[in-house]
């Protein structure tokens, strides 16, 4: 059995060890029996957790730092007022962005590595073609360079759907931006919090579409 | 007779081209038996999916082919069925376009995606979820199931839906909603335009938020419901007399008002950033 035809069959594994040609292949696959190590370790801890239980904010953190490491996020301009905000649904509304950045930051990086000696390459289309992101109030939103190389892998695949994808990026950063400002200046205000989880969902809904037409 | 054979050349010619065009499209048909509440998904990049409820515990699926370059491939399992049009190499919208019509058992869970449509749905009981970026979006009498639609900029319009869940994202497709009643009504858009027309009935909570569109709401005089309603930076009007209500939205005149009708049995919030807001009386 190639590891090739052990990922096919992988999700047939849980609870069933009587299979003597894929006992065998893990004995002798080290790649193979690390990522069902790895499944059976993940899938242990699920059962312990409590369904309305948050995980601690130590998991969000080490998350958030992965990411600016990265260079996926920035560290977002929040007065001090907002710093500790009592109220839960921002942890919420904070994991939605996180979670698409690292979808989009995997899928990105994978994408890359599939693509051609030749071909355009998203890194230097995005930089030569500097869009950074102005965050002051008035300012039009504009997209930012991860957005770009989003726009540049929907390019690749699909050419005349980029216009549209560049217009909605536009416009729900320019949603968010005022959300954002609209929180900053009433901080305790439900609307203004909702408006930003409501933007929030649009710009994740924009990525995960771009994403599907993007990827093969 | 010159001119007659001119015309008879002419007749074959078109005949023969109307030949090597209707060959190019293909029609194909596919079956499967289910049960309860199967799960049934489409996915077509170009073209038309329109589902409606079969008479039996069969799932049909009709599709016209519109080149060779484009296969329709399929999935059977259990009580799953899942048909996605597979497009080969050079396909493009036309080539690569497909028209989809699938009939299901009423209680069917349904999810289409078409990135241009349009799709539609109607007279289904189980759950119905719709993506499309620019496609048009109609569903129609749906009763008791949970209606999901995202689209980007295409429109969406609900017509006589009730006793769900509706909840529709589009980031500018306009989104009209004629006689829609429930649970939960959820209505989230950038800058498409809102327009409602029902009860607000049910008892539900209906949120219709939107950026830089407008939103306009149509209701019975007997309407029973706790509106409010507030534009940042738009207008708002309204053609109801209401009774006032203690909330902590500031009715500020123009731009926010708030307050009860009948037994306030639904909750109702009308949020739009900068567009303009009218409650309007039926």
């Amino acid at each position: 059995m190639t590891c090739e035809e052990f990922g096919r069959v992988l999700p047939e594994l849980e609870g069933d060890h009587h299979n003597s040609e894929r006992e065998e292949h893990l004995k002798t696959c080290s790649s193979c029996s690390g990522l069902v190590s790895d499944l059976n370790a993940i899938s242990a801890e699920a059962r312990l957790l409590v369904e309305d239980q948050e995980p601690s904010p130590r998991v969000w953190n080490s998350i958030a730092i992965a990411l600016r490491q990265e260079g996926l996020i920035r560290d977002p301009e929040v007065p001090a007022l907002l710093a500790g905000s009592r109220l839960r649904g921002w942890r919420l509304a904070w994991l939605r962005p996180v979670a698409i950045a690292l979808v989009v930051g995997a899928a990105l990086f994978l994408q890359l590595e599939h693509i051609p000696r030749g071909a355009p390459v998203a890194r230097q289309a995005a930089t030569s073609t500097p869009v950074l992101r102005t965050d002051g109030v008035g300012q039009d939103s504009a997209i930012d360079a991860d957005e770009v190389q989003l726009l540049n892998l929907v390019s690749s695949r699909a050419p005349a759907m980029r216009a549209g994808y560049e217009s909605d990026l536009r416009a729900v950063n320019a949603y968010i931006r005022d959300a954002e400002t609209s929180v900053r200046n009433n901080p305790n205000d439900g609307i203004a919090q909702q408006y930003l989880m409501n933007a929030y969902e649009q710009r994740a809904m924009v990525y995960e579409m771009a994403m599907k037409r993007a990827l093969p | 007779m010159e001119h007659r054979e001119t015309l008879a050349k002419l007749v074959v010619a078109v005949l023969f081209a109307g030949t090597v065009v209707a060959s190019a499209e293909t029609r194909q048909e596919f079956r499967f038996k289910v049960h309860r509440r199967a799960s049934v998904s489409v996915a077509n990049q170009f073209g038309p999916i329109w589902v409606k409820p079969s008479s039996g515990e069969e799932v049909v699926v009709t599709a016209v082919l519109h080149s060779d370059k484009v296969e329709v491939d399929h999935t059977y399992s259990l009580n799953r069925v899942s048909i996605t049009s597979h497009l080969l190499a050079g396909a493009d919208a036309e080539s690569g376009r497909v028209e989809y019509q699938v009939s299901v058992p009423a209680d069917a869970n349904v999810t289409l995606h078409s990135a241009t449509g349009p799709l539609r749905a109607e007279r289904l009981h189980g759950d119905v979820m719709l993506e499309g970026n620019t496609a048009n979006v109609d569903v129609r009498d749906l009763i008791g199931g949970h209606v999901h639609i995202k689209t980007l900029n295409g429109p969406v319009t609900l017509t006589n839906v009730s006793d769900g869940h509706v909840e529709i994202t589009s980031v500018g497709g306009d989104v009209a909603l004629n006689s829609v009643n429930g649970p939960l009504v959820h209505v989230n858009s950038t800058s498409g335009r809102i327009v409602y027309d029902g009860d607000f009935g049910g008892g539900g909570e209906y949120s219709l938020m939107t950026h830089t569109g407008d939103i306009e709401a149509t209701a019975p005089s007997y309407a029973s419901i706790d509106v409010m309603a507030s534009s940042t930076q738009g207008k708002v009007e309204n053609d109801f007399l209401l009774q006032p209500t203690h909330t902590s939205l500031a009715a500020k005149a123009g731009n926010a008002f708030a307050g009860t009708m009948g037994k306030a049995a639904s909750s109702v919030r009308l949020l739009s950033f900068s567009g303009k807001i009218h409650l309007k009386k039926r």
